[in-house]
């Protein structure tokens, strides 16, 4: 099965870098949920061309993240108008009671605000925290059921960006009147401000600073750490298929969190986040990360080192060939990136955390 | 050579016709060259001549359905030309020399295609097209196959099918383009006979394409004779039809020959 | 000669009342009972007697006290209903479009989209799904509808009746149009637009899951919106043709033939494709291509009715209405796939079975 990159990239727009998260694959049957959420799918997808979807991204220049919460409490926050990831001015008449989210990332940004009780729709690739798998699946196998959706009588819908959530989706669920956020990070910045987006509309700004809090000291910990340190070329495979390699596209989300990380992203094409062997051995990684081992167990160091063509890289030949098995908090852009941000940066950079 | 009917009242005429077709590489072939021939009402002519001497381009003029190059053919006093397809084909009828009869029709079916140019009725038909169907199904002696499906008729029944369909239209003016194709000598003449007939009772006007010399002779007042796309004889046959002539173009050499009733008849010799 | 009186009565009053009166009376009991059973069911239960409060509520008026949930009446009134209506629509104009081009082109693999009509629709559809991609201005949040439709429908709409404009234009010999020109015409141009189509698919990066879904065809957008858009199209096309049986049935004789009897055939042909073309775009703009309904139906009802027109073609819009409705309950039922992939994997075997019956092609030479 194709792989796909996990991470939108877009051209770069006034010297902003604004790397997207693209759901990646499954070796099974790729399966996107998401922004950047890997889902393991069991489903089997006939159509390969579904899976190739999501390894092509591109970013649109939209603007990126709601504005910044400072939390008010003297005023009446309802009714609040928000500008969700993809420009759109959203209504919410009154505080959320019933939330539908539509991506793993949103739940979790939801719960980590102390509103899992009020999730009543998930995607049945939910699977963090503990509870929400045994709550109603309004999405399944990356198709919105919009009757299900409907049912659940949610007034508020966090849908996810980058098609994931298809826009005919969007479209029809706002038109039936419901509040709809679209949530699109693109780089860590931009899950903080959608921690800070859901927060205000949830009135639970407080919650949403703090928690915005503890994770931007975690990444300045980790950012601070591997400062100064030599940064390796850091291959990271998402997967490698039918001879193309799909790794971090330029200017990609992944690409940034390999860079915070302390490595030097030897990244693909920002298009399609394929890189040609060709290119891949001219750029020569000291480092290969194998997110891809997270699901296929065939795919080890011997594996890759065995690989024709691969064998001259400095990676292969140093023996620098890492498993990455946390390739999901790598890629779901949700609070628990900084997670997979330390365990990037543990991979890269071993010596540096103990 | 060329005898021009005046002052009997024309139905059809063809005056100066040029016609032809378009090449598929480009450019035209012309068939008919300054084609003269006038029909008055109720005249039955029979149209003779070699392959592709343009007889059935001349029908085809006559019918509308091709427009000349050069000259006009007039029916009722107007230029065919300008006459509504639907109009036209309420007085014209034509009986092709082929038809590929689409499958899964019943005979009467079909027949009853042949009133659509009278068709007033949105969906339904009316009691003057089921009794039009009828007699045109009598009149071309196809009354017992009119239950048949269009796939099981031999050639003979197709061709008495095609003669019912043109009769449905009711028209003035009937073309027919070798009508005695696949037929056997007993239909062959039964149908001219019935045309005949026909053209008594319902006071057709008749322009028959024709290929055997003595059937013309004996079914058809008048005789028109093309060549190379020109009208070169036309008058009553024992005039039109000598031995000269004959040969001359169709280039086979032929006697007269005379019957003991009396009658002429064009015999070939010992081929 | 009272025998052949009989006969011929038979016929010219049309299909016997009786056969008519069946086979009509069969399809709309089938197409009433679709109705209902999509409208009932679906991947979220409501019981047949809240779906008929909500609908008598709604529809007629009914001073009924509301004993349902909101998110019920959302889910029948806002969500099954329209999208019931849409396939009755689409399924009825895409048969009604197939039947038209099976006579008119006199070829029995004749569809709706066989002159050209799916492949400009799909080229349009993706400009329109890439366009917000390449100029944000156009994403969701724009917004914009025309007449009801998106962006997207928009553009297939009018891709689909400029290709065909064009495969008419580039057809056109010397004032004709002769039906294996077009038929061929519009095979080229299609494959162009196709290969057109199959780069941007290429180049479409993460939006290649919403072209593939588009060209499978899918009701799953349906909206009130995109009814009122499409419905008079399709019903005015609908009414224009079904009186026009004389002409289908006369253009089975040929070109030259239907002309000895009366019809302008140029200009029949033109109106014809038109009528037809409007109608079929229509459905594509709303409904992605689904393919098979437009090929089979008319096929199918031939079995029943025969050739003529008269009955045929009112019998195939009653029949792909129903079938359409059907096979997108079922599609729903299986998960939400698109309906175009549940009408290929039953139309096609069922095309076999159609062939392989009949042993040839009836009622077209």
């Amino acid at each position: 099965m194709p792989a796909q990159s996990r991470y939108c990239i877009r051209a770069p727009s006034h010297g902003a870098r604004e790397p997207g998260r693209q759901p990646a694959r499954d070796v099974q049957l790729p399966r996107v949920k998401g922004n950047g959420i890997i889902m393991a799918s069991r489903l089997r997808l006939l159509f390969p061309v579904l899976l190739l979807s999501f390894a092509l991204i591109a970013c649109s220049a939209s603007p990126g993240g709601g504005p910044v919460a400072s939390p008010d409490a003297s005023q009446p926050a309802y009714p609040l108008v928000l500008t969700d990831d993809a420009g759109r001015q959203v209504t919410l008449p009154a505080r959320p009671q019933r939330i539908v989210s539509l991506a793993p990332s949103n739940t979790e940004i939801a719960c980590v605000l102390d509103a899992c009780d009020q999730v009543v729709g998930v995607t049945d690739f939910d699977d963090y925290p503990a509870g929400v798998a045994s709550k109603q699946k309004v999405v399944i196998g990356a198709q919105v059921d919009v009757e299900k959706v409907v049912a659940a009588d949610p007034d508020l819908i966090l849908a996810a960006g980058n098609e994931l959530t298809p826009s005919s989706v969007i479209r029809q669920l706002a038109g039936l009147g419901y509040p709809v956020l679209v949530l699109y990070p693109r780089d860590l910045h931009g899950v903080y401000a959608d921690i800070n987006l859901v927060g205000r509309a949830l009135h639970a700004e407080e919650e949403a600073a703090t928690v915005v809090a503890a994770l931007t000291t975690r990444e300045e910990i980790v950012a601070a750490t591997v400062a100064g340190a030599e940064r390796p070329r850091t291959l990271y495979e998402v997967a490698v298929y039918q001879g193309l390699i799909y790794t971090a596209g330029a200017d990609s989300f992944l690409a940034s969190l390999i860079s915070t990380a302390g490595g030097a992203p030897v990244v693909g094409d920002a298009l399609s986040t394929a890189i040609q062997l060709e290119a891949l051995v001219t750029a020569d990684p000291q480092l290969i990360l194998l997110g891809d081992a997270a699901y296929d167990a065939s795919i080890t160091p011997a594996s890759v080192a065995s690989r024709s063509g691969w064998s001259g890289l400095t990676a292969v030949r140093d023996g620098r060939i890492v498993l990455v098995l946390d390739d999901l908090l790598i890629t779901r852009p949700g609070p628990r990136i900084i997670d997979g941000l330390e365990a990037l940066a543990r991979a890269i950079h071993p010596e540096l955390f103990s | 050579m060329i005898a021009t009917r005046i002052g009997a009242a024309e139905l059809a005429g063809a005056v100066g016709l040029e016609a032809g077709y378009p090449l598929p590489g480009g450019g035209r072939r012309e068939v008919l060259h300054g084609v003269n021939l006038s029909l008055a009402r109720g005249e039955l002519v029979a149209l003779l001549g070699t392959n592709g001497s343009g007889k059935t381009t001349l029908l085809r003029c006559f019918a509308g359905t091709l427009m000349p190059t050069a000259g006009e053919v007039r029916f009722d006093g107007r230029s065919v030309a300008s006459w509504r397809r639907g109009a036209l084909a309420r007085r014209v009828a034509v009986l092709p020399q082929q038809l590929e009869l689409p499958g899964g029709f019943r005979v009467a079916e079909l027949v009853a295609m042949g009133r659509a140019p009278h068709a007033r009725r949105l969906f339904g038909s009316t009691v003057e097209d089921q009794a039009a169907v009828e007699r045109a199904l009598t009149d071309a002696d196809a009354t017992e196959l009119a239950d048949r499906p269009v796939e099981e008729l031999s050639g003979g029944e197709r061709q008495r099918l095609l003669v019912a369909m043109a009769l449905a239209q009711e028209p003035e003016l009937l073309l027919l383009d070798e009508p005695t194709l696949h037929l056997d000598l007993s239909h062959q003449v039964a149908l001219l006979g019935a045309i005949r007939r026909l053209r008594t009772q319902r006071g057709l006007t008749v322009l028959a394409v024709l290929h055997d010399l003595n059937l013309a002779a004996s079914f058809a007042p008048r005789v028109a004779v093309l060549d190379a796309g020109r009208v070169v004889a036309d008058g009553p046959p024992l005039e039109v039809l000598t031995p000269e002539l004959v040969r001359r173009v169709f280039g086979v050499p032929v006697d007269e020959a005379h019957t003991a009733t009396g009658r002429r008849h064009l015999a070939l010799g010992e081929i | 000669m009272a025998r052949a009186a009989v006969a011929t009565r038979t016929y010219l009053a049309g299909p016997s009342l009786t056969r008519t009166g069946l086979v009509l009376g069969l399809g709309a009991l089938l197409l009433v009972l679709a109705l209902g059973a999509a409208v009932t069911l679906g991947s979220v239960g409501v019981g047949i007697g809240e779906t008929a409060a909500i609908l008598g509520h709604r529809l007629l008026g009914l001073p009924l006290t509301p004993t349902w949930t909101p998110a019920a009446e959302t889910i029948i009134f806002e969500l099954r209903l329209p999208r019931v209506l849409t396939s009755m629509l689409v399924g009825g104009g895409l048969a009604m479009a197939g039947t038209v081009f099976q006579a008119l082109l006199r070829n029995p693999m004749a569809d709706p989209y066989v002159i050209g009509t799916a492949a400009g629709a799909s080229l349009g559809a993706i400009l329109g799904i890439l366009a917000p991609l390449l100029l944000p201005a156009l994403a969701i949040g724009a917004g914009s509808a025309w007449l009801g439709l998106g962006a997207v429908q928009a553009a297939a709409f009018v891709g689909g009746l400029l290709t065909v404009l064009l495969v008419y234009r580039v057809a056109r010999a010397g004032g004709r149009v002769p039906v294996v020109t077009l038929l061929l015409t519009g095979y080229a141009v299609s494959s162009v637009l196709a290969a057109g189509t199959a780069l941007l698919m290429f180049s479409s990066g993460r939006a290649l899951g919403a072209i593939f879904g588009w060209l499978m065809g899918s009701l799953a957008g349906a909206s009130w919106p995109q009814l009122a858009f499409a419905a008079p199209l399709v019903l005015i096309s609908f009414a224009s043709l079904v009186v026009r049986w004389r002409v289908l049935n006369l253009l089975l004789l040929g070109d030259t033939q239907a002309m000895h009897m009366g019809i302008d055939v140029e200009r029949e042909k033109r109106r014809l494709t038109m009528l037809a073309t409007l109608a079929t775009s229509a459905a594509v703009a709303i409904s992605g291509t689904i393919g098979f309904v437009g090929l089979v139906v008319p096929h199918l009802l031939r079995l029943a009715t025969g050739p003529d027109h008269r009955l045929l073609l009112p019998a195939s819009v009653l029949y792909g209405a129903a079938l359409l409705t059907l096979a997108d309950l079922g599609a729903r039922l299986a998960g939400g796939i698109p309906v175009g992939i549940v009408t290929a994997l039953l139309g096609a075997p069922f095309f076999i079975w159609l062939l392989r019956r009949s042993g040839s092609m009836a009622a077209v030479p």
